[in-house]
């Protein structure tokens, strides 16, 4: 308890507090609990958008220690966007290294602005005590009303560093990411801050902050969106 | 003890390093360490400017002509050679062009590409003038300098009735904005010969009733974002061209220009494009000015897609570092008085010394 009120109190200055699922739900099947249902809250500011927010739900079944499926939905308000996406995932260790090889279909109807996007995303992550490394490629198909078009295949990478060992029951991390839970996207690497923190038994908070810039890879890079979650996690 | 003062430590840091990029548009390593004007600030400047200016240069009669073309070029990146830009205005020039249009990264941000880049807009301002407008001599004497002098002569407009000294003729050079021209001090530099980033342009193709238009756009999307007030003055249809449908104009055909691409053309272009919504965004604000043609310029490769009667066009980079070979750089598009629209690729020849 002293450790979580040692965490809360570090979180509190930053105003509020951050999140993420997959930063959580990366994490190895523990052997013990088969299941995971998690939510979060979020809210932020977009430059297309201005204010939006909306509400995520997660689950994640483990058949065993190398094979998970599992499926996620969102509404938001602000951009109008509805997501549902079912993913699936193959992981193993070797040493101090895990490794999940994750498949993931999903798809957005962004009303706002009449789109429509179908993905499909093969990734392999790397997580190592501190570190973690994400490489994987996505299949982007949009439509803005009857126009249809598929991006070329779009590289996935991501990267992070955790202060504490990745098995530590609390941590806080830093990431670079060019994808978010509901979108993969062009070289537009957004950044931010995560955290986890145990509640009561099963029970997880974690958090994210995300900054989302236009044009990273140039002299372009201007702040687009700015946003926060934060979420509880349930295991049984 | 220990563990919580570096945990106190990285926190602060963490928290420092948070708050000094919430207060600043600047969020990408590379965009915090290379300064530029934020794209607010810009759309902002040029739009008090296009309000000023609107009515002053900004429309084009092609009534009773069989057709109009104009001159797309993209990402020149100016430096001391001025060929590629001399070539393009001067096809230009030689295929009497209605307008010149250029989609971004005009030049490299230094001051003396920039004094080279209007230098050769001034000799073109000039040749333009020359072949267009009647030249009268308001010099005082017989001195061949004196009459070698483009300042010495005025230049009438006979359509319009307007007459202009040689810095005030309205040549038809528009530009938009790119990454590259608003780093460091790019903005004032590119703002000073352009003014604005953001303006619309008319063509009458026909004064009979009802007075018949072809609208062009330009817009910032040089920060890779228009930002939130050129969101704003789009949703509020400032570009819309109601105004003069109101009045009982009717808007034939828009085009539309830009810098930063939509559309990749292929998997290892890793020039930034737009964010998803903005992508969004766009194609379907395209849709609602009903744009019979977009131009895109940045990625430095050529791209084509069809959406029903609207074309995507990105531009290659006629600049002969990029590309110094020969090659088809330039795109002119023809518009009939029928309102048929047709494009072809325009070759370039000018190679570096």
């Amino acid at each position: 308890m002293r450790k979580l009120l040692f965490i809360m109190a570090l979180m509190l200055p930053m105003g509020t507090v951050l999140a993420q699922v997959g930063y959580v739900g990366q994490h190895k099947y523990d052997g013990e609990h088969k299941n995971e249902i998690a939510g979060y809250a979020m809210g932020g500011h977009n430059v297309v958008a201005g204010g939006f927010g909306g509400l995520e739900l997660s689950y994640k079944h483990h058949f065993d220690k190398h094979w998970h499926v599992g499926g996620d939905a969102q509404a938001q308000f602000g951009k109008q966007l509805y997501s549902v996406d079912v993913q699936g995932g193959f992981a193993f260790s070797l040493g101090w290294s895990d490794f999940f090889i994750d498949g993931k279909a999903m798809y957005n109807s962004y009303s706002r602005w009449n789109a429509k996007e179908t993905i499909g995303n093969l990734s392999v992550t790397w997580e190592m005590p501190y570190f973690w490394l994400r490489l994987g490629e996505s299949y982007i198909h949009y439509k803005v009303g009857d126009f249809g078009y598929t991006e070329p295949l779009t590289l996935t990478f991501g990267f992070g560093a955790n202060l504490r060992p990745r098995w530590n029951a609390w941590n806080v991390g830093l990431f670079f990411r060019n994808y978010d839970d509901f979108y993969y996207e062009n070289w537009n690497i957004n950044w931010g801050l995560n955290f986890y923190a145990p509640l009561v038994n099963n029970l997880k908070l974690f958090g994210e902050f995300n900054i989302r810039p236009a044009g990273s890879m140039s002299q372009l890079a201007t702040r687009y969106e700015t946003s926060g979650k934060l979420g509880i996690k349930y295991v049984w | 003890m220990m563990k919580k003062i570096i945990l106190f430590t990285v926190h602060c840091s963490l928290f420092t390093l948070i708050t000094l990029l919430m207060s600043c548009e600047k969020v990408s390593p590379i965009g915090v360490l290379v300064s530029n004007t934020a794209v607010e600030d810009r759309v902002k400047m040029s739009y008090m400017y296009y309000q000023d200016h609107k009515a002053d240069t900004k429309w084009h009669n092609v009534d009773g002509k069989d057709e109009y073309t104009f001159l797309v070029g993209a990402d020149s990146h100016l430096t001391t050679d001025g060929g590629r830009m001399r070539e393009m205005l001067q096809n230009a020039l030689d295929h009497d062009d209605l307008m010149i249009t250029h989609l971004g990264d005009i030049a490299d941000t230094k001051p003396e590409y920039y004094i080279l880049l209007d230098d050769i807009i001034d000799e073109y301002r000039w040749k333009y003038a020359k072949k267009y407008y009647e030249e009268i001599y308001i010099g005082y004497t017989d001195d061949p300098s004196e009459k070698a002098d483009p300042e010495s002569y005025l230049y009438v407009d006979s359509l319009y009735g307007a007459a202009y000294t040689i810095d005030k003729v309205p040549y038809p050079f528009y530009p938009v904005v790119g990454n590259h021209d608003i780093t460091h001090n790019g903005w004032a530099l590119w703002s000073s010969i352009f003014h604005s980033s953001f303006y619309d342009v008319y063509v009458v193709v026909s004064n009979d009733e009802p007075i018949t238009l072809d609208h062009f756009i330009f817009l910032d999307s040089a920060s890779g974002t228009l930002g939130q007030k050129q969101v704003e003055l789009i949703e509020e249809g400032v570009l819309d061209g109601h105004d003069y449908e109101k009045n009982g104009y009717l808007v034939r055909h828009t085009f539309v220009f830009g810098h930063t691409n939509i559309f990749r053309p292929s998997s290892l272009e890793f020039a930034s494009t737009f964010p998803r919504e903005e992508s969004f965004f766009l194609l379907n604000q395209f849709k609602e000015w009903d744009a019979r043609m977009v131009f895109f310029g940045h990625v430095h490769k050529w791209d084509y897609q069809q959406d029903g009667m609207t074309e995507y066009i990105t531009l290659d980079s006629m600049c002969e570092a990029n590309n110094p070979e020969p090659g088809d750089y330039l795109l002119r598009v023809h518009v009939k008085k029928d309102g048929t629209v047709t494009w072809e690729k325009v070759h370039m020849n000018y190679k570096k010394p």
